[in-house]
């Protein structure tokens, strides 16, 4: 099984996990378009996170349907423990990365001085 | 907002190609979402936003697999197409006659093709294509509908001036009764040499402007807007001021140097596909034929072109136009030359507007003097096409089935290891679609050999468009629609056969689709015999036409052409003929008994009746003396013309026609009225001077100069050499211009040079029907050869003779022929008289143009038939009894 973990994929793994319960498709898409300020497709949040169900990351079930949705089910995605894993190993990686940087960069990266010509 | 719901078409689409599992959860969302965006925004936009959604689930994991079998279809069609090629090989015969066969109807359906889409082309080329009409007369007189298109030379001005939905108009006038129009002596005026060219006419510079005819070289706006100008083709610039601009340029026509013309542009060649085949457009500005020509309502000599403007109602419009130049125009001019009649004739006249696009095809009724085909040819023609493929078809229908035998086992086996019928009827169709492939090629290689000859016989010069873009697309496509509906029946029929019966062997060997089988030959057998009687009957009305009595004597008239250059030589010339023994006689006229030659349209009365009766329409002939005693015409009352009388110049000679419409009892005598008196010295025997297509039309001959055409009757065993001093006696009359000369007995048969392509043509579809039908036949006879080997092995043993073997293969074909023979005969008795109508003299259909279809066709059939049945009366019954 594919292990690796895309910028879009763990975008979409994270706010899965801070819905929790209500971590189905619409609101994913929602939450992503409020999170990030970019739009996006329910086709394109659904076919990530069908991905990632794949892989291994997520699980899914049916939900209770309401009326807004025509009386239809929804499908609420959860973090499996092997997702929660991952992203934490993503974290850990990234963290690693950051922690090897300069400072001085790191300062000028967080108030966003950086100069070239002084590297 | 409650009642907004999504756009259900998006929806419709959505699940189209939704996998079924997420077809729920998905729908749930973006109708969530198509909620959550009314709140935020407007309907419309929610809307478009759903469709956004929509496509944006076009993707991978969300589309149906849409059967998963896909890779096991492709390996069938390979395997159809190797069993189809296994088959094609295995009986190479067969295959040859059913590829051949239907190669054939392609071959003749693609020519067809060909040839309709160029007659149908004609004159849709203009701009303004749509809107330019051509003005038609139509007046009922005694019943009989009358139809033209020549009208006073004030008309055209009149109908622009009266009515504002014209944009332009514009006149033609083609006729060579008026000297300069037809063909004409003609060189620069720097040169000597004359040389005769056909294609003139006169028209207004309108015309030129209304159909937006390509100018090489001049001014559009001004061509043939000032007195003596032409406009000639790009050809014949090129023909006599090579490489340089004519415009400009001076050219006389027949050494007329008092009138020079004067070239204002040069036009492109006009293409094949157009009615105004003219090189030579002469100027009408400043024409005037005789003193107050221009406005007189009198003579019909003019052809009316005219342009309307964007969205005028035509119906309505040719109504307004019927009134307008009846009652304003025609009327005050009846009335005026004493036609107590006038109100009453008018009220069966009426104008219409053809569009210029019909003038080639839907003219047929119409006297305008020009060639054009004949929609019902054109609908003949793709009749016979759509036959001729049917039958090429139904000849692969048949034989296919007809080998349903030898299939029948691997249908079998095939059904029992579990093949449904559509993968049959798939494997059936596949291979049919394989011999449609080969058949159109075949075909197309063979409409490419052909077309020469094909372009001969129709008289066009046709080409293959390899390049268009539409070519490789439509045939590919028909080869595909032929290939599907040849191989339906054939594939439904042999999938429906039941394994247990097939591998038991039962299969009725064919016998209970004898019918069936039996109907498909009788079809093709028809439709052969009705193409044999055809071209017997039209044959034999050829026959007729050539060698009828014609009340006067074609044979061995020589016509000399563009003599009026001669002038006043004229008559020196006829006499410098004469001396020579072998000349008979000359006479000088261009009112010759063939179409092509000089005519006009007068109105006779008995000259005590003038005021009373209405006229009697005739022709007006100017001849000479030796006019009748040139051409062989038989005078029954009265004298002929006597150039010693002086008063003949008053007289005239009718035929025997005008006497019996002007009710003449004893014409000899009387006196006619047509614009002045005349006193009838003679009537000749009627004689066929127009096509015998129509009656004989009523006939008055006065003596009078019209000097273009010599006919010169012979009496030589050697013409070469009559004709080598009539040509020397020319040169020396006139030096500078070639001698022209044609028989009367060719310009007769020229006349009919349409029926003479009719039987070319329709003898080239009969030997095509035949050849079809025979391979058809072959193939059935060879097919029941085969299923009767076992029969005939016994019948040889119990003591057959070979004669009794032929006879009893051959016997169901005789018979089968002789249905068809019975079917084909009334229909082709039917259309073959329906043809015969057309001529006014025409041969009555005998029963031994039947007697000999049915010969030919049994003969036929039975020559095709012995191959197979002698094949197997000769069969050692030794071997095909082992078998078992």
């Amino acid at each position: 099984m594919e292990t690796h973990l895309g910028n879009f994929e763990e975008v979409i793994l994270l706010i899965t996990g801070i819905l929790g319960e209500e971590a189905y498709a619409f609101k994913i898409a929602d939450e992503v378009e409020i999170q990030t300020g970019r739009t996006t497709s329910i086709g394109a949040v659904h076919s990530t996170l069908n991905r990632l169900e794949n892989k291994g990351f997520l699980t899914s079930q049916f939900g209770k349907p309401t009326v807004e949705r025509g009386g239809r089910r929804k499908r609420i995605y959860t973090i499996t423990a092997y997702g929660r894993r991952i992203l934490a190993a993503s974290r850990d990686f990234k963290l690693s990365l950051w922690k090897q940087y300069p400072d001085i960069i790191i300062d000028s990266l967080i108030y966003g001085r950086l100069s070239i010509k002084g590297i | 907002m409650a009642d907004l719901k999504p756009p259900r078409f998006a929806q419709k689409v959505l699940l189209s190609f939704l996998r079924e599992e997420i077809s729920e959860e998905v729908q749930g969302d973006l109708e969530e979402l198509f909620f959550s965006n009314l709140e935020k925004s407007t309907p419309a936009r929610a809307r478009l936003n759903y469709w956004y959604q929509v496509l944006n689930y076009l993707r991978p994991f969300a589309i149906k697999k849409f059967k998963s079998t896909f890779s096991n279809y492709l390996t069938m069609y390979k395997h159809d197409i190797k069993i189809g090629w296994r088959n094609l090989t295995k009986q190479k015969m067969y295959s040859a006659i059913k590829i051949g066969g239907l190669g054939m109807g392609i071959a003749a359906c693609f020519l067809i093709a060909l040839y309709l889409k160029e007659e149908l082309s004609y004159d849709q080329s203009y701009p303004d294509a749509s809107r330019i009409y051509r003005i038609v007369g139509r007046a009922t007189t005694d019943g009989v509908i009358e139809k033209w298109v020549s009208f006073p030379a004030p008309m055209a001005k009149a109908m622009l001036k009266d009515f504002p939905e014209i944009e332009i108009s514009a006149r033609l006038m083609p006729n060579s009764l008026f000297p300069g129009a037809g063909s004409n002596e003609i060189r620069p005026s720097d040169n000597k040499e004359n040389t005769y060219e056909e294609g003139f006419t006169y028209a207004d510079g309108e015309l030129l402007n209304m159909l937006q005819l390509p100018i090489i070289y001049g001014d559009k706006r001004n061509a043939l807007s000032e007195p003596n100008t032409m406009v000639i083709s790009k050809s014949k610039a090129n023909k006599y001021f090579p490489g340089q601009n004519p415009v400009g340029k001076i050219m006389f026509l027949n050494n007329d140097k008092s009138r020079p013309w004067k070239i204002s542009a040069v036009i492109q060649d006009p293409p094949s596909t157009s009615h105004l085949q003219y090189n030579f457009y002469l100027t009408l500005s400043g024409i005037e034929w005789w003193q107050g020509e221009q406005s007189s309502w009198d003579a019909d000599n003019y052809v009316d072109y005219i342009l309307l403007r964007p969205g005028t109602d035509v119906a309505l419009f040719k109504k307004k136009l019927t009134t307008d130049i009846g009652y304003n125009y025609y009327l005050p001019t009846m009335l005026k030359g004493g036609d107590k009649n006038a109100e009453k004739e008018l009220a069966t006249f009426s104008l219409h507007l053809q569009p210029v696009g019909d003038i080639h095809l839907k003219s047929y009724d119409i006297k305008d003097g020009l060639t054009h085909g004949d929609i019902r040819f054109v609908l003949m023609f793709a009749a016979i096409a759509c036959f001729i493929l049917v039958i090429a078809c139904i000849n692969f229908i048949n034989l296919s089935t007809a080998k349903s035998a030898n299939r029948a086992r691997e249908i079998g086996l095939k059904k029992v290891a579990g093949a449904s019928r559509n993968v049959l009827i798939t494997q059936f169709l596949t291979e049919s679609l394989l011999f449609s492939f080969f058949s159109f090629i075949l075909g197309i290689l063979l409409a490419w050999i052909l077309l020469p000859y094909f372009n001969l016989v129709s008289a066009r010069s046709l080409v293959i468009p390899w390049s268009a873009w539409w070519l490789a697309p439509g045939l590919l496509v028909s080869a595909v629609i032929i290939g599907l509906a040849a191989g339906l029946y054939p594939s439904i029929y042999l999938s429906s056969f039941m394994p247990i019966q097939v591998l038991k062997g039962e299969l009725s060997r064919g016998s209970k689709n004898s019918i069936l089988r039996n109907g498909l030959v009788i079809f093709q057998f028809t439709a052969s015999i009705i193409l044999i009687i055809s071209t017997v009957v039209i044959y034999d009305q050829m026959h007729f036409i050539l060698n009828k009595k014609l009340g006067y004597n074609k044979e061995q008239v020589i016509l000399v052409q563009g003599a009026n250059t001669l002038n006043k030589e004229v008559k020196n010339f006829k006499n410098e003929l004469l001396k020579n023994p072998h000349v008979i006689n000359v006479s000088v006229s261009d009112y010759l008994p063939v179409t092509g030659t000089k005519r006009n349209g007068n109105t006779f009365w008995e000259e005590s009746k003038r005021n009373s009766e209405s006229g009697v329409t005739g022709q007006f002939w100017r001849v000479d003396n030796d006019y009748i005693k040139t051409l062989g015409m038989k005078i029954i009352q009265g004298r002929d013309f006597n150039s010693s009388m002086p008063s003949d110049s008053q007289a005239v000679i009718i035929n025997q026609t005008l006497a019996n419409k002007l009710n003449l009892k004893d014409p000899v005598g009387k006196r006619i009225f047509n614009g002045g008196t005349y006193e009838v010295i003679g009537v000749v025997e009627d004689f066929n001077f127009e096509s015998l297509r129509d009656n004989i039309n009523g006939l008055c001959m006065q003596l009078g100069n019209s000097s273009s055409i010599i006919s010169v009757k012979v009496n030589s065993a050697d013409m070469q050499k009559t004709i080598a001093y009539i040509t020397s006696v020319w040169k020396t009359f006139s030096p500078n211009q070639t001698i022209r000369y044609t028989f009367l007995d060719e310009s007769y048969a020229r006349m009919y040079a349409d029926v003479k392509r009719l039987v070319s043509i329709i003898t080239g579809f009969a030997i095509l029907a035949i050849i079809i039908a025979c391979l058809g036949l072959l193939g059935l006879s060879s097919f029941i050869a085969e299923q009767r080997t076992k029969e005939i092995g016994v019948r040889k043993v119990m003591g057959a003779g070979i004669g009794t073997i032929t006879g009893l293969m051959s016997k169901d074909f005789v018979m089968l022929v002789g249905i068809a023979f019975a079917i084909a005969s009334p229909v082709a008795y039917w259309a073959m008289n329906k043809w015969l109508q057309d001529f006014a003299f025409h041969i009555n259909i005998g029963w031994w143009v039947f007697a000999l279809g049915g010969f030919v066709a049994v003969s036929i059939a039975l020559i095709t038939v012995s191959f197979q049945s002698i094949k197997a009366a000769l069969m050692d019954p030794v071997k095909s009894l082992r078998k078992e």
